[in-house]
């Protein structure tokens, strides 16, 4: 790997490293301790300066595109542009002949052709069918990146297009084409039941109903992800990439180019932010078929676009709320249903299908409750991992949904929500029984803090310092 | 092709290039100066800050053609290990960067707008860092620091 400047200041900036984060060893035998549940870390309060600090201020930390290696092909990915079609003809002709393109792949040259966190559902390049406007369709590899990128347009593509499905609420009834027929559109469910709903509300002095909307978040890490691909002389595969889940990816690699995960060494190197978006492949299969058919090292980096287009996102969620309080705004049952937008594959959808189910309840003690969660399928980009799993959407339904009925019941909201939060040995949504519980003392302790005018109660908002 | 002959960090540089690159490119590419990121390629980000002639600029907005006979100043060009830049060890002692993609960029414009005005207000730098987009640290703590060197400085 070419990589060090000229300067040789990354030499000295890494012997500096090992200086510092050089500690004296720890004495034997270490004193090992059972767990103390209620004793705070030492780690609390202390300040400590980040290992790689030193060189991310020189400029000298190395990202999956600052790697060059001799002889190195750049790769391009032509994206469909239409949300559901059938291929019906695929010409590269043009592209091939151009100078300076080394090689031009379709969905057709990818072994095994499907791969996915959990459900299979994903193609590395499309062949046949297009799932969303934003899926792979042929890749170039170049001299440069510019003749890549020239290239994509000369591949000539031609769709028999479908009415797309875009609406999750459409995608969940049944008489909806499915995105991915024969398969159903909603492809995960969640049931969550606690205690007796209807007698709940039976005995609530109001019962309050609100639906809420999140709208689809990409991550967008400063960083673009990145991999680099090269094959060694004893037909082993190695690939640098900003993948954060590696033995994971190592596992989808391997099966998409059909190969044993022991021929694969996946290198991660210093990631410029990933937010949950970087945990499966993208381009790797891709980067890794050019290089075995162009016998180069190949390198692919996303433009910004496709960061957006071609990567996963925050999954929507539209969420309805029915809440049964007491007069003093004691929560006595509540329904809620999730849909969860999944787009154009599953990718990480069950997990944040969980996550967004159980904590829809919020941090509070609901005796009697169902929740209920479905992901469809929708010609979208699609959705998966990405900073709390779900939690983040739910988290806006529940506490919007809070304020309202404080609101309509002339209950301070800080008040309302001390009324109904888990205590020690709460039962949760699940029925786990919960241990160091501190909501109370959490909520307080903020609003002292920003000064949450607690006299202002029933006017519904905080006292600005 | 077009050749330019500039000065990078100090030292005569000449390259050929063909008349699309720009001056990220051509300091990543041909001088295997990858301080200066990609992040967006449309100016939009500031991963790619530059100094050149005295000034700030998105090397991917300025087409290598155009810093021919001119002065650049990269990352690379600040500093060494042991001889840090003020900027470059208040933000290693403050925590200011995490994945450290933005932090070429930021840096580059924090000491550019302490060469302007040596005594900066909140606003002054929230200004001088409109241009670099951090996804990871936030503004709060690079902030803190620019006013820590600042007070360092004027004392
Ligand atoms: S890469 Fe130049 S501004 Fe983003
Ligand atoms: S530290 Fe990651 S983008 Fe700023």
């Amino acid at each position: 790997m070419e990589t060090t400047t000229k300067t040789g200041t990354l030499v000295e900036a890494e012997e500096l490293l090992r200086a510092r984060t050089h500690s004296p060893l720890v004495p034997l035998p270490i004193e090992v301790r059972g767990p103390e549940p209620n004793r705070q870390t030492p780690a609390v309060g202390q300040r400590t300066t980040r290992p790689d600090a030193r060189t991310h201020g020189l400029g000298q930390t190395k990202y999956i595109d600052d790697f060059y290696v001799p002889g190195m092909l750049y790769a391009k990915i032509k994206r469909a542009g239409v949300a559901s079609a059938r291929i019906t003809k695929v010409d590269t002709s043009e592209a091939e002949a151009m100078p300076g393109v080394v090689a031009v792949i379709t969905g057709k040259d990818i072994p095994v052709n499907s791969f996915g966190p959990s459900l299979k559902d994903q193609p590395v390049l499309a062949h046949e069918r297009v799932f969303h406007a934003g899926d792979g369709v042929a890749a170039v590899a170049a001299v440069t990146e510019q003749i890549a990128a020239d290239a994509l347009e000369k591949i000539k593509i031609e769709y028999e297009e479908f009415a797309p499905v875009l609406d999750p609420l459409e995608s969940l009834k049944l008489e909806t084409p499915g995105v991915h027929a024969p398969s159903a559109n909603i492809y995960g469910h969640k049931l969550i039941k606690k205690g007796d709903i209807e007698k709940g509300f039976a005995e609530s002095y109001r019962i309050f109903e609100a639906s809420f909307r999140t709208q689809m978040v990409e991550h967008v890490p400063l960083e673009p992800h990145s991999s680099l691909a090269q094959w060694d002389a004893n037909g082993r595969l190695t690939i640098h990439s900003t993948l954060g889940r590696i033995t994971l990816g190592r596992a989808d690699i391997a099966r998409t180019l059909g190969i044993p995960m022991s021929r694969i060494r996946i290198i991660a190197t210093v990631v410029g932010g990933n937010f949950g978006g970087k945990n499966e492949i993208t381009t790797e299969p891709v980067i890794g078929m050019l290089a075995k058919k162009t016998g180069r090292p190949v390198k692919c980096t996303f433009t910004r676009p496709e960061e957006f287009y071609a990567s996963t996102t925050r999954h929507p969620i539209i969420m309805d709320y029915k809440t049964g309080v007491t007069k003093e705004g004691k929560i006595l049952a509540r329904k809620v249903r999730l849909v969860l937008d999944g787009g154009a594959y599953c990718s990480w959808s069950e997990t944040t299908l969980g996550k967004a189910c159980i904590l829809c309840a919020g941090p509070y003690e609901i005796e009697n409750l169902v929740a209920e969660a479905f992901v469809v399928y929708t010609n979208k980009t699609m959705t998966g991992a990405m900073r709390g799993f779900g939690a983040p959407q739910v988290c806006f339904g529940y506490e919007s949904h809070m304020d309202d009925m404080a609101k309509a019941l002339g209950i301070d909201p800080l008040e309302m929500r001390l009324r109904n939060v888990l205590k020690e040995g709460s039962l949760s949504p699940t029925s786990q029984a919960l241990h160091s519980v501190v909501v109370k003392e959490s909520l307080l302790q903020a609003a002292k803090r920003f000064g949450w005018n607690v006299q202002g109660a029933g006017q519904g908002q905080g006292a600005l310092p | 092709m077009v050749r330019v002959s500039l000065t990078v960090n100090g030292e005569k540089r000449d390259a050929e290039v063909p008349p699309e690159t720009t001056l990220l490119r051509m300091l990543r590419e041909a001088f295997n100066l990858t301080g200066a990121k990609l992040g967006c390629d449309v100016g939009d980000c500031g991963a790619c800050t530059v100094i050149v002639d005295g000034k700030l600029v998105n090397s991917c907005l300025m087409l290598a053609g155009q810093v021919d006979g001119r002065d650049v100043l990269t990352i690379e060009g600040l500093a060494t290990a042991d001889n840090l830049h003020p900027i470059q060890k208040v933000f290693e002692e403050k925590g200011s960067l995490q994945c450290g993609f933005c932090g070429p960029g930021v840096i580059l414009s924090a000491k550019w707008l302490l060469d302007q005005n040596p005594d900066p207000s909140v606003p002054d730098i929230r200004d001088a860092l409109s241009g670099n987009l951090c996804r990871c640290t936030g503004y709060t703590k690079m902030i803190e620091a620019i006013q820590t060197i600042a007070r360092e400085r004027t004392v």
